[in-house]
C-alpha cells in the first residue's frame, strides 16, 4: 500500500464512518468529514513532491479474473495535480458547507466523500474498466448533491445532467468493451504498449469510431459547445459546494479524458478531427463569453464562463503542441482554482441575501470590503491578468494553438476580451453603486470560517500565476510522453523516408 | 431390459431437491385444512427450511454430476446454476410473503404449496435435457402460478391477471408443444442432444423447413414465458395485478427458469440451425429493450413500471442469446442472477409501502421515503442503481458482460443500441430516486410501518446480493463460464 | 386406416391448431377462448399420435397422455379462475377485463368501473 491507495483509501473510510455515525450529531459528522479530507490533501500533498522527486506510485492487483480486471492505480505529472485539486478543494468544501447545509448533513458528508473518492480513481485509474467504474461512480453523488440540496429547479438539473452523462458513457462502455475483445485487456499501459509497438493496429474507420465514442463521453463532461446545455442547469441548481466540485474538478474528468486516452490512442483519428474540434472549441469559447455577458443570474454567468474557459483547455489539447498541451493541464488546474473561489464567493452573497439575481446587488462592497476585495482578485485571475494564474495557461494555449493554426488564436484571442467585458462588468455592478436598503441590512463581512474556505484558493491563485515552475515541470513530461505516442503511431501509419531517418534519429536520442 | 428404466439410488439423489420439494409442498397441502389459524407462520418457516434444504441438496449432487432417468435429466453446471437461482428465488419470495399475508389476512398453507410446487417446476425445467420433460415442468411450474397471480381471489384485480395470465400462459404453452411435436416427429426424438444429432446428420430429407417451423414455434412458446416482445402483452397486467410478493416472484423466478430452457434448446438442439434463429432473436431482443424502457417511461404505477422494466430486461438477456457463444450463456446465466437479486428486492420495498389492500402504489407515493425510512430508500437505492447499471452493483457487470459477449459475436448495432436503451432507462428509475429523496413525504411514506424482521430479510439479502456480484463477480461468473458449455 | 398418409393427419392437425389459435384471438367469450387452447392442445396430440403411428412406436402416444393429464389439471384451474372473474365481475367477456391498463389521468377509474353497467351473458 503506497501513498496513492491511502489517498483512495481515505475518502472510502469517511464514506463508511459517516453512514455509521449517529444522524443525530450533525456537528460531530460535520468534523469526522473535515479531519477525513483534511487528512486525504495531506496525503496527497506528499504524492506530488513524490511524483515531482520522479517516484513511482504504482499498485496492480488482480480483482476479476475473468475478464481480466485489474486494480490498476498510479500516478504521473498528468494526474497528480487533478488529484490534489481534488483532494484540496474537498476539505474546503466542507467549510463552505459548515453552516449553509442545514438538512440531511449526514447524507451530504457521505456523499461529498464518495465524490473525491470518485474523482480521485477516476484520475488515478489505469485500467480501462476500473477508470468507467470511477468515472460512473462520481455520477452517482453528484446527482444526488444537486437533486438533493440544490435550488428550485434541482430535479431537472440533477436528471439532465444524470442522463447526458450516462448516455455519453454508454458509447465509451462499448468502446472499452470493443478494445477488450481486440486484445484481452484493459490494461492502459499495456494498450499503449500494443499500440506502439503494433501488435494492436486498428483500421482507420474502427479508430474513428472508437475515438468518437471516447471523444462524445468526455466532450460531453467537458462540456464542448453543442453538448454544453446540461452545465448551465446543473450550476445553477447544485448547491455551492456542488457547483465547486462540478465545476472544478468533474468538467476536468473529461478534459482529462481526452489528454489521457483520445489523443494517445487514436491519434489518427484525433489528429483528422482536430480542426473540427479546434472550430467547435472556438465557438464555446466565443459563444459562451457572450452568453455569459447577458446572464441575469451570477452563477449562470459563472457556469458560462466555464463553457468559454474549457473552450481554451480543449483547443490547446488539439493543437498537438507541447506548448498549448501544458497549457490546457495547467488552465485546467487554474480553471478548477479561481472557477471554485468564484463559485464560492457567489455562494457567500447567495447566503447574506438570499438571490443569485445580479439587480438585487450593488454596493456590496461598503458593507463587505474583504468579501470585495477577494472578489476583485479573483474576478482579475479569472479574466487572465498577469501574474494571476489564468494568464499562465492562457498564454501557454494560445501560443500552441498559433503554432498549429494563427486563425484559430485570432479567434480564442477574442475569449479573453470578452472575459473581461463580463466579468469586469459583474463586479461593478454588484461591487460598486450605493448600496441599496435590502444590500446593506443582510450584506456583512466575511467571517473567520469563510475566510478559511477562501483564502487558500487566493493563496493558490498568487502562487500558479507567479511562479508556475513549481507544477509545470511533472506536467510537461507527461505531456511529452502523450504527444510521442501521438507521433509514434502515426510514424507508423506513414511511412515517408523522411519519417524514417527521423524515427532513427529519434531513436538514437533515446 | 426393463432394468434401466428402473432408476438407480444415485438418479434419484440427483432428483433429490425437487423431492424435498414436493414432499414439504405435499405435507402442507394435507396439513392445512387440520391445522388452525394460530400456525399461519409455520408455513413460511417450513418452506425457508424446505427451501434452504433443496438448495443444499442442489449444491451436493453437483458433486455427482450427471443424468438421471434415462437422460430425461441432466445435473450439470447449468442446471445447478439455475436450480440454486430459482431455489434463491423462493427464499427471497418467503420473507416478504409473511407480512403481506398477514396484512391481506389470506391463507397462509396453500400459498406456500403452491410456491414450493412452482418452483419445483422450474427445477425440472432447467434440469431436463428432453422436451417433453420440460413442457411438465414449464406446466408445473406455470398452473401453480396462474393459481398464485390470483392468489386473493376477492380482488378484481387479481382475478384478472390471472385469468390473462393463464390464458396467454396456455396459448404459449400450445404453440411450444406444437414446435415439441414436429421436432418429434422429424426427428424421432425429443432428446435435445439426439434432435442435434439428428439435424446435423441432414437425414431428414423434407424435414428442415419444418425444424425451421418447429424453432419458430417453440421461440413463440418461449417468447411469452419470458415476456419478450412481441409477447409481451400480458406482462404489465399479470404484475401489476398479482399480490405483490408473487409479481416479484413471476419476475424472477419464472422467467429464470424459461431463460434456462431457452439457452438450453437453442444453444443444443437448434444450435446448427443457429444463422436462421439469430434474427428473430436479434429483432425481439431490441423491440423488447426499446418497448420495455419507452413504456416504461410513461408509466404511473410502481408495478407496472416494473413490469416494463422486466421486458427491456428480458431484451438485455435475449441479446445475451443472440451472441449464441458460451460467453453469452455464461452472461445470460449472470444476469439473471443478478436481476432475481435486484428485481425482487424493489418489489420487497413495493409490497412494504403499498400498505393494505396496495393502496400506495403510485410513483409518486415514494415521495419522502427517504427522510421517513431512511434504510429502506438506500436499500431501494441500491436495487434501483443496479437495474440502471451503474458499477459496482451486480447489475452492471450483468449488462457489462451480455454487451461484451454481443460485441465478441459482431453483433455491434445491437450493443450501440442496448446501451443507448439502458440510458433511456436511467431515466425512469431515476424518477422514483427523485421521488424518494428530492420530495417531501406524502401519505403513504408518513403512514408506512416500521420493517419486520421478515421483510428486513427480504430487503437485505437482495442487497447484499447484488453488491457481491457488483463487487465480487468474479466466482459467479468463473461458475456460469464454465458450465455454459452445452455442446462439447 | 393404412391408406391415409401421414401428410394427411398432420395436415388437419396443423389446420385444427390454427382454427384454434385464431379462436383465441378473436372471439370474445372467455369459455370459448378456453376451448380455443384446448383445440389447439388436442391438434398437438393428434400430430404426436399419428406420427407415432407412422414410427411404429409408442413413446408418442405416452407424450399424448402427459399432455391429456397436463390438459385437465390446466382446465381445472383454468375454469376455476373463470369462475371467480365471473363472481366478481358478472360478465364472460374479455374486453370488459381492463381494469388495468395504466391510471395515468387523476380521475379515480376505481370508482368509475365500479358502476360501470353489468352486462349479464
Amino acid at each position: 500500500m503506497n501513498l496513492l491507495d491511502l489517498v483512495l483509501l481515505l475518502p472510502l473510510v469517511g464514506f463508511l464512518a459517516g453512514l455509521v455515525l449517529p444522524r443525530a450529531s450533525e456537528h460531530l459528522i460535520r468534523v469526522s468529514a473535515l479531519v477525513f479530507s483534511l487528512v486525504t490533501f495531506g496525503v496527497s500533498v506528499g504524492l506530488g513532491f513524490g511524483v515531482r522527486a520522479g517516484e513511482q506510485f504504482v499498485t496492480d492487483v488482480p480483482w476479476i479474473r475473468s475478464p481480466n480486471i485489474h486494480y490498476h492505480v498510479s500516478v504521473d505529472g498528468l494526474s497528480v495535480w487533478l488529484i490534489i485539486l481534488s483532494t484540496f478543494l474537498t476539505p474546503i468544501c466542507v467549510a463552505i458547507s459548515w453552516k449553509y447545509i442545514q438538512s440531511r448533513v449526514k447524507e451530504f458528508y457521505a456523499f461529498l466523500l464518495l465524490l473525491e473518492l470518485g474523482l480521485v480513481g477516476v484520475f488515478a485509474a489505469q485500467d480501462l474498466f476500473l477508470f468507467y467504474v470511477f468515472w460512473e461512480i462520481s455520477l452517482v453523488p453528484m446527482y444526488f448533491l444537486i437533486g438533493i440540496w440544490g435550488h428550485e429547479r434541482r430535479i431537472y438539473a440533477a436528471v439532465k445532467f444524470f442522463l447526458y452523462t450516462m448516455a455519453g458513457s454508454m458509447l465509451m462502455l462499448a468502446a472499452i468493451i470493443f478494445l477488450y475483445n481486440r486484445t484481452g485487456t484493459f490494461d492502459y499501459p499495456g494498450l499503449m504498449e500494443m499500440l506502439s509497438s503494433g501488435r494492436l493496429s486498428l483500421s482507420g474507420g474502427e479508430q474513428m469510431l472508437l475515438f468518437l465514442a471516447f471523444f462524445i463521453a468526455f466532450a460531453i463532461k467537458v462540456p464542448l459547445f453543442p453538448l454544453h446545455t446540461w452545465l448551465p442547469d446543473a450550476h445553477v441548481e447544485a448547491p455551492t459546494a456542488g457547483s465547486v466540485m462540478l465545476a472544478s474538478v468533474m468538467l476536468k474528468m473529461g478534459c482529462y479524458g481526452l489528454v489521457r486516452f483520445c489523443l494517445p490512442m487514436f491519434p489518427g483519428a484525433a489528429r483528422s478531427c482536430a480542426p473540427w474540434i479546434a472550430v467547435l472549441a472556438i465557438i464555446g469559447i466565443i459563444y459562451g463569453a457572450l452568453v455569459a455577458m447577458v446572464q441575469p443570474n451570477m452563477k449562470k454567468l459563472v457556469a458560462y464562463s466555464s463553457v468559454s474557459h474549457l473552450g481554451f483547455v480543449v483547443l490547446g489539447i488539439f493543437s498537438f503542441t507541447q506548448i498549448g498541451l501544458d497549457g490546457a493541464v495547467y488552465q485546467m488546474l487554474n480553471h478548477g482554482i479561481s472557477t471554485g473561489a468564484l463559485f464560492i464567493l457567489v455562494g457567500y452573497l447567495y447566503e447574506r441575501r438570499h438571490s443569485l439575481f445580479i439587480k438585487d446587488f450593488g454596493g456590496v462592497a461598503t458593507p463587505a470590503p474583504w468579501l470585495s476585495a477577494i472578489f476583485l482578485v479573483t474576478t482579475l485571475a479569472s479574466i487572465g491578468l498577469p501574474i494571476l494564474n489564468n494568464f499562465v495557461g492562457e498564454f501557454m494555449v494560445l501560443q500552441g494553438s498559433a503554432q498549429a493554426n494563427y486563425t484559430w488564436t485570432v479567434f480564442a484571442a477574442l475569449g479573453v476580451i470578452l472575459s473581461a467585458c463580463y466579468m469586469l462588468w459583474l463586479y461593478q455592478r454588484v461591487f460598486y453603486g450605493a448600496a441599496g436598503q435590502e444590500v446593506s441590512s443582510h450584506v456583512h463581512d466575511l467571517s473567520a470560517r469563510e475566510f478559511a474556505g477562501i483564502i487558500p484558493l487566493v493563496v493558490m491563485m498568487v502562487w500558479m500565476g507567479v511562479y508556475s515552475q513549481s507544477f509545470l515541470p511533472p506536467v510537461s513530461v507527461a505531456d511529452g510522453r502523450v504527444l510521442d505516442q501521438t507521433k509514434v503511431n502515426v510514424r507508423f501509419q506513414v511511412k515517408t523516408p523522411a519519417l524514417k531517418s527521423q524515427t532513427a534519429e529519434v531513436a538514437r536520442v533515446r | 431390459m426393463y432394468a434401466s428404466l428402473v432408476p438407480t439410488s444415485a438418479e434419484m439423489i440427483r432428483f433429490l431437491p425437487e423431492l424435498i420439494l414436493t414432499v414439504v409442498a405435499t405435507l402442507f397441502m394435507v396439513l392445512d385444512p387440520l391445522l388452525g389459524r394460530q400456525s399461519r407462520h409455520v408455513y413460511g418457516h417450513f418452506s425457508i427450511l424446505a427451501l434452504l434444504g433443496a438448495m443444499a441438496a442442489a449444491v451436493y449432487v453437483y458433486r455427482d454430476p450427471g443424468a438421471a432417468f434415462s437422460g430425461m435429466l441432466m445435473v450439470d453446471g447449468f442446471a445447478t446454476f439455475f436450480r440454486v437461482v430459482v431455489i434463491g428465488v423462493g427464499i427471497l419470495t418467503v420473507l416478504p410473503s409473511y407480512r403481506y399475508l398477514d396484512r391481506e389476512d389470506a391463507e397462509t398453507g396453500e400459498y406456500h404449496a403452491l410456491l414450493l410446487f412452482s418452483i419445483v417446476g422450474q427445477c425440472v425445467m432447467v434440469t431436463a435435457n428432453e422436451l417433453i420433460m420440460i413442457f411438465i415442468g414449464l406446466e408445473i411450474s406455470s398452473i401453480a402460478s396462474y393459481v398464485l397471480a390470483g392468489y386473493l381471489r376477492d380482488d378484481r384485480r387479481a382475478n384478472e391477471a390471472a385469468l390473462k395470465y393463464f390464458l396467454l400462459g396456455s396459448f404459449a404453452t400450445a404453440f411450444f408443444l406444437y414446435g415439441v411435436a414436429l421436432i418429434y416427429g422429424m426427428t424421432g426424438s425429443t432428446n435435445l442432444a439426439t434432435v442435434r444429432r439428428a439435424i446435423l446428420g441432414g437425414s431428414l430429407g423434407s424435414a428442415p423447413i419444418f425444424i425451421g417451423v418447429a424453432a419458430a414455434l417453440m421461440f413463440v412458446g418461449l417468447g411469452f414465458k419470458v415476456s419478450g416482445a412481441p409477447f409481451q402483452i400480458w406482462a404489465p397486467d399479470v404484475y401489476q395485478g398479482a399480490p405483490t410478493p408473487v409479481a416479484a416472484f413471476l419476475s424472477a423466478g419464472p422467467k429464470a427458469a424459461a431463460f434456462a430452457i431457452f439457452l438450453r434448446i437453442f444453444l443444443t438442439a437448434f444450435q446448427p440451425i443457429g444463422p436462421g434463429w439469430e434474427p428473430l432473436v436479434w429483432v425481439s431482443a431490441l423491440a423488447s429493450m426499446t418497448l420495455g424502457n419507452f413504456a416504461a417511461l410513461t408509466q404511473s404505477n410502481i408495478k407496472r413500471l416494473l413490469a416494463y422494466s422486466s421486458i427491456a430486461h428480458a431484451g438485455y438477456v435475449l441479446v445475451a442469446l443472440a451472441a449464441r457463444s458460451n460467453v453469452g450463456t455464461a452472461a445470460a446465466m449472470f444476469y439473471m442472477a443478478a436481476y432475481a437479486f435486484m428485481n425482487i428486492g424493489a418489489f420487497a420495498v413495493v409490497s412494504h409501502l403499498s400498505g393494505k389492500g396496495e393502496r400506495y402504489l403510485k410513483v409518486e407515493d415514494f415521495a419522502g421515503l427517504g427522510a421517513k425510512q431512511p434504510g429502506t430508500a438506500a436499500l431501494l437505492s441500491i436495487f434501483l442503481l443496479s437495474l440502471i447499471g451503474v458499477p459496482l452493483t451486480g447489475g452492471f457487470f450483468g449488462k457489462f458482460y451480455i454487451f461484451k459477449a454481443a460485441l465478441d459475436s459482431h453483433l455491434v448495432w445491437l450493443t450501440v443500441l442496448g446501451l443507448l436503451n439502458s440510458a433511456v432507462a436511467a431515466y425512469y428509475y431515476l424518477r422514483i430516486l427523485v421521488m424518494m429523496y428530492m420530495r417531501e413525504p406524502g401519505e403513504a411514506a408518513s403512514r408506512i410501518q416500521p420493517l419486520t424482521p421478515g421483510l428486513r430479510a427480504a430487503l437485505v439479502l437482495p442487497a447484499l446480493g447484488t453488491l457481491v456480484l457488483g463487487i465480487f463477480p468474479g466466482w459467479v461468473l468463473d461458475f456460469a463460464g464454465r458450465s455454459s458449455v452445452f455442446v462439447r | 386406416m393404412n391408406a391415409v398418409p401421414l401428410s394427411w393427419y398432420l395436415t388437419l392437425s396443423g389446420v385444427l391448431f390454427t382454427l384454434g389459435a385464431a379462436g383465441f384471438l378473436f372471439r370474445r367469450n372467455i369459455i370459448t377462448v378456453f376451448m380455443s387452447i384446448e383445440l389447439m392442445l388436442n391438434a398437438v396430440n393428434l400430430s404426436f399420435i399419428s406420427f407415432s403411428y407412422a414410427f411404429r412406436r409408442v413413446d408418442g402416444q405416452i407424450f399424448t397422455f402427459f399432455v391429456m393429464v397436463v390438459a385437465a389439471a390446466e382446465a381445472a384451474v383454468g375454469l376455476a379462475i373463470i369462475l371467480t372473474v365471473f363472481k366478481n365481475r358478472n360478465t364472460l367477456n374479455i374486453d370488459d377485463l381492463n381494469s388495468m391498463k395504466d391510471e395515468y389521468q387523476p380521475a379515480q377509474p376505481e370508482e368509475a368501473s365500479e358502476t360501470a353497467p353489468v352486462s349479464v351473458p
